[in-house]
């Protein structure tokens, strides 16, 4: 009995090493949750709010945009959108197939846009199908007890009305980048469509209101369990644009299957009330997420209809620069309106032979009848006395070199050559031969019909710079008074109103009750040792045709600028499309001159 | 070592009555209120636990706790010294029923450990780690030495590994890892070396890095890699830890509330009625709450301790010390899986966590450890 006992007492006395060692783990478990509870309590507390409540954006309507007769231009409309939560799916590739039975379409093509979206799908819905039909929706709607991975949801589809006709103008939408998200207080959010282009993307925060949000209270299934707060959407300003549909729909008329360019601004404010770019687009085709496609071969497309030539693409003014040298002759005193020069076909400077256009030559001619009948000899040597530094000088004046301050981002600043640009970007010095081919418009200068626009409205308005803009605000516009001689730019005027009333190059854009004053331009594309005609040669080596006008000469109220695009002539292929506008604008006024 | 009292009457062997009233008096009944109210507030978190879940566990677990009051009276009743005479047979039974789960087990949880039995399921393993520790008191009381002699040690380690091995199958490796605490506290109480404990672990660690290469499941290998950095797999195991210690810290002091805690009511909180009840008493209670729960643990566990201290014969320290070691393992290792101290298996907390077999076994280890002490002065 003595000998159990003691075998027992050994046993016990080993007990409390196994006490001690159970209450220094339960000392340790009671500091853990201590830790966690009490010292990390706050944050874990965040943690479980952020849990349980969820966010769901609530779209803002953008603005409306309308033209300056309060036309609507762009609006919202309804759009039912399928979006798939893969976790809430039992089987995806079955979901895929409901759906795709639904919607007609090939379940690769939904898989394909799941593929795409692979690192987002565990956690929130993904858009797989945009613009569902009623009927779609009905379908969707009904199976919802059995499918409650999808999920209807109604957005704004853009719907830009006129389609092509001012897709430049207005723009169009597309995903945010990467780049605006990175911008400190960017008000993006992944996934938004923000305007990309035109008027959709410089008034993109006036447009695009301020989105609301719903916090809802969600369970571990992302079930909507009650709304927890509301905070509604503001709906975007509208944008009231100078712009007419009726402009824009007439010039891209003449467009139809040329490419160039058409401006038309009003010279005392500089609202812009057409502004063309051929070949266009349709911008509708970005105002859904998901059609890459048209997205791809619109970027593909050779012919560039995403460019707008207008503003992004410069090139030579030709003959139309031949305004510019007249403001810089008679300013400089280089040349009186009565000086005349002896035009035979061409003419010899720096022993090189400069021809002019026309092969016959022009005979004796004044800086008047120069303009008129566009004589390339009198310039030649208008260029030679005033050389390249006065020409630049005056060429940056009237706004050419840099943007105009379109309201549109993209603008290029075109190329205004002198000396110092010579040394500083070709190593080279500047040749005074050259100085005679950009006395007509040819050699390295190089301009945008925006900037053409632009200077044909200083000189129609008087000496006046005016930032040129797409929004009819209120607020006045950049005006910046130049230093110009009145007399000098009425002398150009009237030279002007010659060129298309005198039997001059811009005959075609006569409108009869109305003075229209301009300029033609014909660019060579391809320096040519002989008078070839362009019309013969292959459509790309053709030249440019340039018609740069104002209405009427004595109050101009209009400035139309067309471009062409190795349109050849610029007498028959740019001035008709100016006097077509010029009818319709001032068709009131037209009517009212006509005798009765 | 037998006992001296030659009667076994229907209450285990009595002299007289009234020595039977007054043992009774004198038995460590603080234990049965700390697991009396543990099951209470079981049953309470429970409810709260499972209230969005479509089926509301407490009904089933009150009948659990009610028919664990009725196995905890039959085991209080019967002299451990009969059983331990019986370890042999009562032994096999479970290691025979192991065997029987691994056939016709239903499975649950990714491991077929349950037997069908109308239309409840019992564990076994939860009563083969009862009737191995009825066989090791029994062959450990008999080793009258200061120390465990390595062939010993090794009968031991046998008597272990074969239901071990057997719930490691089916497979259930946390099941299976609570068989080692309490074996371990079985050997630390009869006498073993310290470099029996060093080669001990040794061998230990030597096999987990062979379990680990050969024998282990992808899923377990991630609960161990996600312990390891839990930010590495979101939604999977790190999920449950995640949610876990999101629960436990928003109860912060004062707990959330009853019923109130947005983890475990919105469905965040993964295996709240079982595994990971205890998260759901710390956001609901918050910290308080979990010292109280604690305390009642550690109530009954050094009730246990006191017990196994003063009971008279071999058998019962053996019985009480083992029985206790496991019993703590289960709340030590719950509790701080909970809070993310050690990696996520699936070791339920005695009395708190849903369960029929768990809840009926730690009723019975109830009944065992208040049956010793009752029969102390008799039992020598």
């Amino acid at each position: 009995m003595k000998r159990v006992r003691e075998h027992r007492d050994a046993l016990v006395r080993r007990l409390p090493a196994l006490q001690i060692a159970v209450a220094a783990a339960f000392v340790a478990v009671v500091g853990s949750y201590w830790f966690v509870q009490v010292v990390q309590g706050d944050y874990y507390l965040v943690l479980a709010e952020n849990n349980r409540l969820k966010e769901i954006p609530v779209e803002a309507a953008r603005g409306l945009v309308f033209d300056n007769d309060s036309r609507l231009l762009v609006e919202n409309v309804p759009s039912y959108n399928l979006l798939i939560e893969v976790s809430r799916s039992s089987d995806v590739e079955k979901s895929l197939e409901f759906a795709a039975g639904i919607l007609d379409r090939p379940k690769s093509e939904l898989a394909d846009v799941l593929e795409r979206h692979r690192s987002a799908v565990r956690f929130r819905a993904v858009l797989v199908a945009e613009d569902l039909t009623l009927s779609e929706v009905a379908k969707f709607s009904a199976s919802a007890l059995e499918h409650p991975e999808f999920e209807i949801d109604v957005s704004h589809l853009r719907l830009y009305r006129f389609g092509h006709i001012a897709a430049h103008a207005l723009g169009h939408l597309g995903q945010v980048s990467e780049a605006d998200l990175r911008r400190s207080e960017s008000p993006y959010r992944a996934g938004d469509l923000v305007g990309k282009s035109g008027v959709e993307q410089s008034y993109d925060l006036d447009l695009k209101g301020d989105d609301g949000k719903r916090v809802v209270i969600v369970d571990s299934r992302g079930r909507l369990l009650e709304e927890h707060d509301e905070e509604s959407a503001v709906v975007g300003d509208d944008l009231a644009l100078a712009l007419s549909v009726e402009l824009q729909q007439e010039a891209a008329r003449f467009f139809e299957g040329k490419t160039g360019a058409a401006v038309a601004l009003d010279p005392r404010t500089g609202k812009v009330l057409a502004l063309l770019s051929s070949p266009s687009y349709d911008p509708n085709l970005f105002s859904r997420r998901l059609d890459q496609e048209a997205w791809r071969q619109l970027v593909d497309d050779p012919r560039h209809p995403l460019q707008n030539r207008a503003i992004q693409n410069a090139y030579p003014p030709g003959s139309v620069f031949k305004i510019v040298m007249a403001i810089a002759g008679l300013s400089e005193k280089m040349v009186a309106p009565h000086h005349r020069v002896f035009c035979p076909g061409s003419t010899k400077i720096y022993n090189r032979r400069f021809r002019c256009w026309k092969r016959g030559g022009h005979g004796w001619m004044d800086l008047r009848s120069a303009l008129r009948e566009s004589c390339d000899v009198y310039f030649y040597h208008l260029g030679k006395r005033l050389g390249i530094d006065p020409i630049a000088r005056y060429s940056r004046l009237l706004g050419f070199g840099r943007p105009t301050g379109l309201d549109v981002a993209g603008e290029k600043s075109g190329l205004v050559p002198d000396a110092e640009w010579s040394l500083e970007r070709r190593g080279t010095p500047w040749y005074p031969g050259e100085t005679i081919s950009v006395a007509i418009g040819q050699g390295p200068i190089l301009v945008t019909p925006m900037q053409l626009a632009s200077a044909v409205a200083t000189v129609a308005n008087g000496g006046f710079r005016i930032a040129p803009r797409l929004v009819d605000s209120q607020s006045p516009a950049e005006i910046e008074s130049l230093p110009l001689d009145p007399k000098v730019l009425e002398f150009v005027r009237q030279a002007l109103w010659g060129v298309v009333n005198e039997q001059g190059t811009g005959a075609r854009a006569r409108v009869p009750g109305l003075d229209v004053a301009g300029k033609t331009g014909t660019a060579q594309v391809v320096a040519q040792k002989t008078w070839i005609e362009s019309e013969d040669l292959p459509a790309a080596q053709r030249d440019h045709a340039w018609f740069a006008s104002f209405a009427p000469v004595d109050d101009p109220r209009l400035v139309v600028v067309v471009f062409v695009e190795n349109g050849g002539k610029g007498s028959t292929s740019a001035a008709p499309l100016a006097k077509q506008l010029y009818e319709i604008y001032f068709r009131d006024f037209l009517e009212l001159r006509r005798p009765a | 070592m037998r006992s001296t009292s030659g009667t076994f009457s229907s209450f285990g062997g009595l002299p007289e009555e009234s020595a039977a009233l007054r043992h009774l008096a004198r038995v460590r009944w603080g234990l049965l209120v700390a697991a009396l109210l543990l099951s209470l507030v079981g049953l309470a978190t429970v409810h709260s636990a499972s209230s969005e879940m479509g089926i509301d566990y407490l009904p089933r677990q009150a009948l659990w706790v009610a028919l664990g009051m009725v196995v905890f009276l039959v085991a209080f009743s019967v002299d451990h010294q009969i059983l331990t005479k019986f370890a042999w047979p009562i032994y096999l039974t479970g290691v025979a029923l192991l065997i029987l789960v691994l056939f016709v087990g239903q499975e649950a949880g990714g491991s077929q450990s349950w037997l069908g039995i109308g239309s409840y399921r019992v564990q076994p393993s939860e009563f083969a780690k009862i009737s191995t520790a009825l066989m090791l008191a029994r062959y450990l009381a008999g080793v009258n030495r200061r120390y465990l002699r390595l062939p010993q040690i090794a009968i031991v380690v046998l008597i272990v590994c074969v239901p071990m091995a057997l719930v490691a199958l089916s497979p259930d490796l946390g099941g299976a890892a609570m068989f080692l605490p309490m074996a371990g506290g079985m050997l630390v109480v009869a006498g073993i070396r310290w470099r029996f404990v060093v080669a001990g672990t040794i061998t230990v660690v030597l096999l987990g890095t062979g379990l680990w290469h050969f024998v282990m499941l992808d899923y377990q290998k991630d609960r161990v890699m996600t312990f390891l950095s839990p930010d590495r797999d979101p939604l999977g195991a790190g999920y449950q830890l995640q949610q876990s210690k999101i629960a436990v810290g928003s109860g912060q002091l004062a707990g959330r509330g009853y019923q109130q805690g947005t983890q475990s009511q919105l469905r965040f909180l993964p295996a709240r009625h079982t595994d990971f009840i205890f998260a759901v008493l710390a956001e609901e209670w918050g910290f308080l709450g979990v010292v109280t729960v604690l305390g009642l643990y550690a109530a009954y566990i050094f009730n246990g301790a006191r017990v196994a201290g003063r009971a008279r014969d071999r058998e019962g320290v053996l019985l009480v010390a083992g029985l206790l070691a496991g019993f703590t393992f289960h709340v030590i290792y719950n509790t701080s899986m909970v809070v993310g101290l050690v990696p996520i298996t699936g070791i339920p907390l005695p009395f708190l966590s849903y369960g029929g077999s768990f809840t009926l076994a730690n009723f019975i280890i109830a009944g065992l450890i208040l049956g010793i002490d009752f029969r102390r002065f008799v039992n020598r």
